[in-house]
Formats: structure tokens, C-alpha cells, sequence
């Protein structure tokens, strides 16, 4: 449901492992989905060009705890899905 | 002074002409969550803390006085945390609103901005906005003391030059820069050089994703320039080059590290279960004797007071059990609502109620609901008052009312003595485990009941909003108690106030419905004959109220349409008088059947409850009322039933409107209807009476 609004070869945020870091490339450029928050995102501090880690996931692997700008913030994999990194 | 004297329309908001309280400066504090604005705010008014809590459908401000040392008078508004002035959720809405149109306060004076050091990149996002937006601005810079564990600290005087706004560095506990920061604010309400100030102020459009990563890339650049190495300044450069990203931009050491265990795949969901057992056990069990004392002060009042009137007066009973017990009945849940909001308090301050949420997200959002639900929701199971209440750390609108909508299903305790009454009558005297089995089975049922109803919900009613998490996990730290338990005051202080009006009212008039018309009945010789007062006195009552109103509409309205579940209009009548409060379904049940064992002696009372339950039989007196199948129905029926009358006042508070509780009481009631004639006609088909 949520991955016909994505294109499948790029990596995003919700791929990386637990410790991985990785630069942001863009965020929601290919959501088709209007109702997306893309623009959230973005507001919370994840732009291109950022660093991003994941620290920690939630043991049902959903949410992910990414840290971005000196905090923490917990995604479900679904908006983790809009933050692409290269 | 001019503070107030201009009170120009702002063409936008035309609530800005009504009246200030006292025309007093109104200083809001805004900041993003977790920045230190309540810290700031119980500081600034400190033991002058005369807090008025609006709880409007979503959200919350207190406002408090300044205290005298800063020698003028002045609001201070604190409100909840948010990301950016643009509305990103219906709450921020709701929130941004309140910002730019209290009802009571209109626009504010002066903004103060609170901006966490440790993430300055972020958070001079929400600053830039509300500069750009026209309030006058002061910004107040926070946990400098973290930041200096870095070795890093703000120039002031830079990022002041940059913003154009002045900037200090304070520290809300210590009061560091706090008289520096509040003398310029008072400068700045003094100063109205900018005319028509109020007027300028504009809500900014939503900004396209290219312009919020221009911003970053702004406040990026500001980071970079203003922040300094502490204690060698001149190797800045070097620092920016080399060590910049890893020194301001990692989160909190030591809270990655608690992480490792708090969100561990096992000790994360042991450490859970344990905390929410502690709560759970605390509400449900602690509460309990502080519940029966304010129980049993409120009978002995009644008592007192009805000793001291006219006995057997219309106005005896209105005072005793119209009045007080209706008082009665708001306080009892004061304890558990004190109790729920100290333990949420402390663990949202330690930054673990964050954690917890994101650890049960994923299976509730499969319902529809978020994690955010979990808390409200157990809590259900001790009380649906502060359950709704606690219901308010959600703030995906949706799913806060979806999570509101479901709590009344959860198993409260008012339910406890009920479930004991029927259970009882069912299960055969020498198997009482039976019982215990079947309570279980009951609590096990209604968090299945509650999440398959918040499923269908969410099913049926598909909105365009799509369900976020996006939760910031603030760093650990310890909790201050003193702020939590102002906190809980003030916060049993709105439901008494917001709430009880609403309760006391439906007291009243389930007082005159069950007491008029034949207030003085009449009782033959041969029923009262051989009776002690007492026992003559249980039968007047039980005489009065099987000639009321509440039987009239019982015997007329409720008989035909319970009789397919196999019940009389006297069972309509304990579910009418239960509408008070689930629990009282029983001693309502004892009045109608003429018990007159005093309820003090419990072993007697449930014996002579469940003799005349034997005894009882259906309308046309052929049958036994209450069998096995009819109780069991009566079970069900309670399961899902909206029977409180308190949950209803509480739900129309909590969202702001009559829709969901009139669609509580609509589908509950049908479901629990349905649901026990399905269980009636079931069993007789199974061949149980
Ligand atoms: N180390 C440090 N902690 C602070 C400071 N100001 C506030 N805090 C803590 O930060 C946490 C969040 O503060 P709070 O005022 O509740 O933030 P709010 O969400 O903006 O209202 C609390 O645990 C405070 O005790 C500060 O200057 N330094
Ligand atoms: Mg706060």
C-alpha cells in the first residue's frame, strides 16, 4: 500500500541497519501521495544534504529512532521511506 | 505606559477587541517541545502560580502571573511545544490558533522564543518563522549547560547582530539571564514606536518544500557563525572544518546509551510491561482506599445532613442523595486522576512515555490507533475519566478521538462489582475459580472488543489525513517532582471544574426520575408487619422507586424491548439508575427487589441478592427471571454498554463537541444490546436456560 507511491531502486532511511549513517538526497520527491508529510519531515530538520543516523528501532522494527540535528526522532517506515539517501 | 492602550483590529483576527482580563501585557512563550518552555514558565511565575487552564477540544495553555520581582505585572502564557508556525497537524492548528487568537487573551504582547542550543540548527527554524511573522521577539537560549559539556557555547551578541531580535542565554533553574531577558521584554512593551504593531502581525503561507530547505540552509549557516569554541576560541575555523557535524549535531551521549536498553528487542518490552504493570496497578489498587474514604465521607455527610433535616422530606433526598451524592460522585475519581497524572507526569519527564509509545506503535496502528494510545487506554481499565483525560499526549486529532471512542469499552473498575454480583449467580457455589476465570476471560475480551471496534472505525471512516508518528525522543533526564505535581493539581482542578457541572447535573436528574411522582408511598400493614424500621424503611424506598418515573418509563418503554433478552422492567430500572455509575447497578437491584438486608453486611447482602435473583421471576411469572442465560446476556450487555453518565460529561469535554459521545451511546448501546440477545438466544438454542 505504501510502496506503489515510491519508486523501488533508491535507499531511504528506513533500509539502514541500526548504527548505519548515511547523507540525505532528497526527501518525498517521489510521493505521489499529496497527503503526504514530506513538508513535516523536512520542517523536523531532515533536508538534503543532512547526516543522518538510525540509533535505535523499535523491536517490532517500526518505528525507527533517527537522529538528525543533535535530537532523536522516532518514524514509522513508512515516512522513513521518504527520506532518500545516497 | 501604552501597554494596552492601542487594541487595533488586525483585519485577521477580530477577537482581538475583546477585553484583556485587567488589560494586564500577555508575554506568550513558544518554543518547540522539549526547548524548556515550562521550565521557563513555572520560573517566571514561580509561587505566583494563579494558573487558568483552558482545555479547549485539543489543547492547553496555563497562564500564570509574573512574579513581583520583575516589578511589573504581566500574563505569562505557556503553550504546547510545536515544530513550525505552519500547521502541520490539526492540533498544531488548534495550537497555531490559540497563538494568534485566545478568546481571552487575544494576540500577545511579546513573544519570548525558547531555543534549545544543543540542536540550534533546528531550532532556529521556528525562531526565523516567528520573527518573520511581526511579533516582537526575544529569544531565550537554553541548555547552555549541555551544550558546554561539548566545549561549545553561543555568542549572544552574534546571533543577536544576525537575527536583529535580542538573544539571551538563560537558565531557568539557576535563573541565570532570567532578569536580563524580562527587563528587556518589559522595555519592549513599553516601546511603541512600531504603529500599529498588532496590525502587522500575519500568518505566514505554507511554505513549498524549496523554501523550507533554503531556511535550513540559513539557519545552518547562523549555527555555524555563532556558535564558538569555549575555552580556545581562536581554533574556530579548525572546528568547523574538521570536528563541526559530530560536535553540535549528536544527540544526547548517555541517552543513546539508555536507548540500547529501553528499545532493546527484549529487556525494552520487559521494562515496558513492568512500568505499565506499575501503573496499572497503582491506578487500579492505590486509589482504591482513597476512593472508598471519599466514599464513605461522602455517606457519612449524607447521613449527618439527612439526620439534621425533616425526615422522609422531597428536599432531604434532593440534598442527600441528589446533591451530595452527585458531588460524591465527581470527587471519587479525583484519586485515580491524581494518581494517573503523577506517574504520566514523571515518565514524560523522564523522556521514557516517548519510548513507550514508539515501542507499542506498530501493533496498535494496526487498528488505526498510534502509540500514544497505549496509556489512555490501560488506564481505561481503572477509570474512562482520566483514561479520556490521559488522552490528550496524542496528538494525531484522529486518532485521539478513535482512542477517546474505544476507552469506554476497556473493563473499568466500576464494572468490578457488577461482574462479581452476576458471575456469582452463574458459576456453581463450590466452583468459585469459575469466576475468576470468567473475570479474566472478561478483561481479555474487552481489549479485543475495544481494538476490533477501533479497527472497523477506522475502516468505515477514511479520512484524507494520513496517520503520523514523527515523535522526538527528548534526551533522559531526571523528572522534577514539583512541576508534575503542580501539573496534577491544576489538572483535577479542570476536570472538577469542566466535568462535575456536567455529572452533577445528571445526578439531579436521575435523582427526580427515580424519586418522583409517589414520593410518600403507602405500604399495607401485612408487608410491614414483623419488620424492624430499617427494613421498613428499605421497603418505602424500594416502593417509591418501583413507582417512579424511572419505573414508569422501565415498565412502558424498557419491558418490551427487554423482555427478547429475558429481562423485566426492574432490570430497566437498575440500568436506568446505573447510568450514575455502573456499580450502582447493584444496590439499585436491591431496591427493586425489596431487599432489606443493609448493604454494610456484605456476606448477608449478597446472599439475599442472589436469593431474590433465584426467587425472581419473568413478567408473565412462569420462568425464573434470572437464568443462566439471561445473566450471562446481562454480562455482555454491561461489556459494552455505555452506562456512565460521568464518561459521557467527560467525552463531550475531552472533544469539544456531542458527536462522539451521542455515537457512544448510539453503537454501544445497540452492540451491547445485539450482542446479548445474540448470547440469550444462543444459549437457549445450546440448550441452557
Ligand atoms: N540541562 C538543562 N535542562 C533544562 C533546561 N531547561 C529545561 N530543562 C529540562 O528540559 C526538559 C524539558 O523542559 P520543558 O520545560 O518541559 O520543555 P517544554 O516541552 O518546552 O515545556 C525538562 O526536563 C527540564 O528540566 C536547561 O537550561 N538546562
Ligand atoms: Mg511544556
Amino acid at each position: 500500500m505504501i510502496t506503489d507511491n515510491f519508486i523501488e531502486n533508491t535507499k531511504s532511511v528506513a533500509d539502514l541497519k541500526i548504527g548505519d549513517t548515511a547523507k540525505i538526497i532528497s526527501v518525498g520527491d517521489d510521493c505521489i501521495d499529496i497527503h503526504c508529510h514530506c513538508l513535516r519531515l523536512m520542517e523536523l530538520g531532515f533536508t538534503p544534504g543532512q547526516e543522518v543516523t538510525v540509533v535505535a528501532k523499535s523491536p517490532f522494527k517500526d518505528p525507527v529512532a533517527v537522529s538528525v540535528r543533535g535530537t532523536i526522532i522516532a518514524l514509522r517506515k513508512n515516512e522513513a521511506e521518504c527520506i532518500k539517501i545516497n | 505606559m501604552v501597554l494596552n492602550a492601542e487594541k487595533k483590529d488586525t483585519g485577521t483576527n477580530t477577537l482581538n477587541n475583546i477585553s484583556k482580563e485587567n488589560n494586564l501585557p500577555v508575554i506568550a512563550l513558544i518554543g518547540m517541545p522539549n526547548s524548556g518552555k515550562t521550565t521557563l514558565f513555572n520560573s517566571l511565575t514561580g509561587s505566583n502560580f494563579k494558573t487558568s487552564n483552558y482545555p479547549g477540544a485539543t489543547v492547553e495553555y496555563s497562564v500564570g502571573k509574573l512574579i513581583s520581582r520583575y516589578g511589573f505585572d504581566a500574563y505569562i502564557m505557556d503553550s504546547p511545544g510545536i515544530i513550525s508556525l505552519n500547521p502541520g497537524s490539526p492540533d498544531e492548528d488548534v495550537t497555531i490558533d490559540g497563538l494568534f487568537h485566545h478568546p481571552k487573551f487575544g494576540l500577545p504582547d511579546v513573544v519570548i522564543v525558547t531555543c534549545d542550543v544543543t540542536q540550534l540548527s533546528r531550532q532556529l527554524y521556528l525562531v526565523k518563522q516567528v520573527i518573520e511573522t511581526g511579533f516582537k521577539t526575544i529569544i531565550a537560549l537554553t541548555m547552555n549547560d549541555l551544550l558546554a559539556k561539548k566545549d561549545l557555547e553561543v555568542s549572544t551578541e552574534k546571533l543577536s547582530d544576525l537575527l536583529k531580535t535580542p538573544v539571551f542565554k538563560i537558565n531557568s533553574k539557576s535563573r541565570e539571564g532570567l532578569s536580563e531577558a524580562i527587563s528587556r521584554t518589559e522595555s519592549m512593551l513599553q516601546d511603541d514606536s512600531i504603529a500599529d504593531y498588532k496590525s502587522r502581525i500575519h500568518k505566514l503561507p505554507l511554505p513549498s518544500e524549496d523554501e523550507v530547505a533554503k531556511m535550513y540552509e540559513y539557519t545552518e549557516s547562523a549555527e555555524k557563525h555563532v556558535l564558538e569554541h569555549k575555552t580556545n576560541k581562536l581554533d574556530l575555523d579548525e572546528i568547523n572544518r574538521k570536528s563541526f557535524h559530530s560536535l553540535s549535531r549528536t544527540p544526547d551521549k548517555s541517552s543513546l546509551k539508555l536507548d540500547k536498553i529501553f528499545l532493546h528487542p527484549i529487556w525494552g518490552i520487559f521494562i515496558f510491561f513492568i512500568s505499565m504493570g506499575i501503573i496499572f496497578t497503582s491506578i487500579f489498587w492505590i486509589a482504591q482506599p482513597l476512593m472508598d474514604l471519599i466514599d464513605a465521607g461522602f455517606s457519612n455527610l449524607s447521613s449527618l445532613v439527612s439526620d439534621s433535616l425533616p425526615p422522609d422530606t422531597w428536599y432531604s433526598s434532593l440534598i442527600t442523595n441528589g446533591m451530595i451524592n452527585g458531588f460524591g460522585s465527581v470527587m471519587i475519581f479525583v484519586p485515580q486522576i491524581v494518581i494517573l497524572f503523577i506517574l504520566l507526569g514523571l515518565l514524560e519527564d523522564t523522556g521514557y512515555l516517548a519510548r513507550a509509545a514508539m515501542l507499542i506503535d506498530k501493533p496498535l496502528s494496526k487498528f488505526g490507533l498510534n502509540g500514544r494510545s497505549f496509556i489512555p487506554m490501560l488506564s481505561g481499565y481503572a477509570c474512562a475519566i482520566p483514561a479520556m483525560m490521559a488522552a490528550r499526549t496524542i496528538s494525531n486529532r484522529r486518532e485521539r478521538f478513535l482512542t477517546i471512542m474505544i476507552i469506554p469499552l476497556m473493563s473499568c473498575s466500576a464494572r468490578l462489582p457488577v461482574y462479581a454480583m452476576l458471575l456469582a449467580f452463574v458459576v456453581p457455589p463450590d466452583k468459585p475459580w469459575v469466576a475468576g476465570l470468567g473475570l479474566g476471560a472478561l478483561y481479555l475480551f474487552s481489549i479485543i472488543a475495544g481494538a476490533v471496534t477501533a479497527g472497523i472505525i477506522s475502516k468505515f471512516k477514511k479520512t484524507e489525513e494520513k496517520s503520523t508518528f514523527m515523535l522526538e525522543l527528548p534526551p533522559y533526564r531526571a523528572p522534577v517532582f514539583r512541576h508534575v505535581f503542580k501539573n496534577t493539581y491544576y489538572k483535577a482542578l479542570v476536570y472538577v471544574k469542566q466535568a462535575g457541572p456536567i455529572i452533577i447535573v445528571f445526578s439531579l436528574v436521575l435523582w427526580a426520575l427515580t424519586y418522583f411522582p409517589n414520593v410518600d408511598p403507602v405500604l399495607p400493614e401485612s408487608r410491614t408487619s414483623g419488620l424492624d424500621e430499617d427494613q421498613v424503611s428499605m421497603l418505602i424506598e424500594s416502593e417509591r422507586l418501583n413507582t417512579s418515573f424511572a419505573a414508569t418509563v422501565g415498565k412502558y418503554v424498557f419491558e418490551p424491548v427487554l423482555a427478547p433478552l429475558g429481562w423485566d422492567w426492574r432490570i430497566g430500572v437498575s440500568l436506568i439508575s446505573a447510568f450514575a455509575a455502573r456499580e450502582i447497578f447493584v444496590s439499585a437491584m436491591a431496591i427493586t427487589f425489596n431487599i432489606t438486608e443493609s448493604e454494610d453486611d456484605e456476606d448477608n447482602f449478597r446472599h439475599s441478592i442472589l436469593t431474590s435473583m433465584r426467587e425472581a421471576r419473568s413478567p408473565d411469572g412462569t420462568k425464573p427471571l434470572f437464568t443462566t442465560a439471561s445473566t450471562i446476556a446481562l454480562i455482555i450487555y454491561f461489556m459494552f454498554a455505555m452506562q456512565c453518565l460521568s464518561t459521557v460529561a467527560v467525552a463531550r469535554k475531552e472533544t469539544g463537541s456531542w458527536k462522539i459521545p451521542l455515537l457512544q451511546i448510539g453503537l454501544y448501546t445497540v452492540m451491547a444490546y445485539v450482542l446479548a440477545f445474540v448470547t440469550y438466544r444462543g444459549l437457549n438454542l445450546l440448550g441452557i436456560q
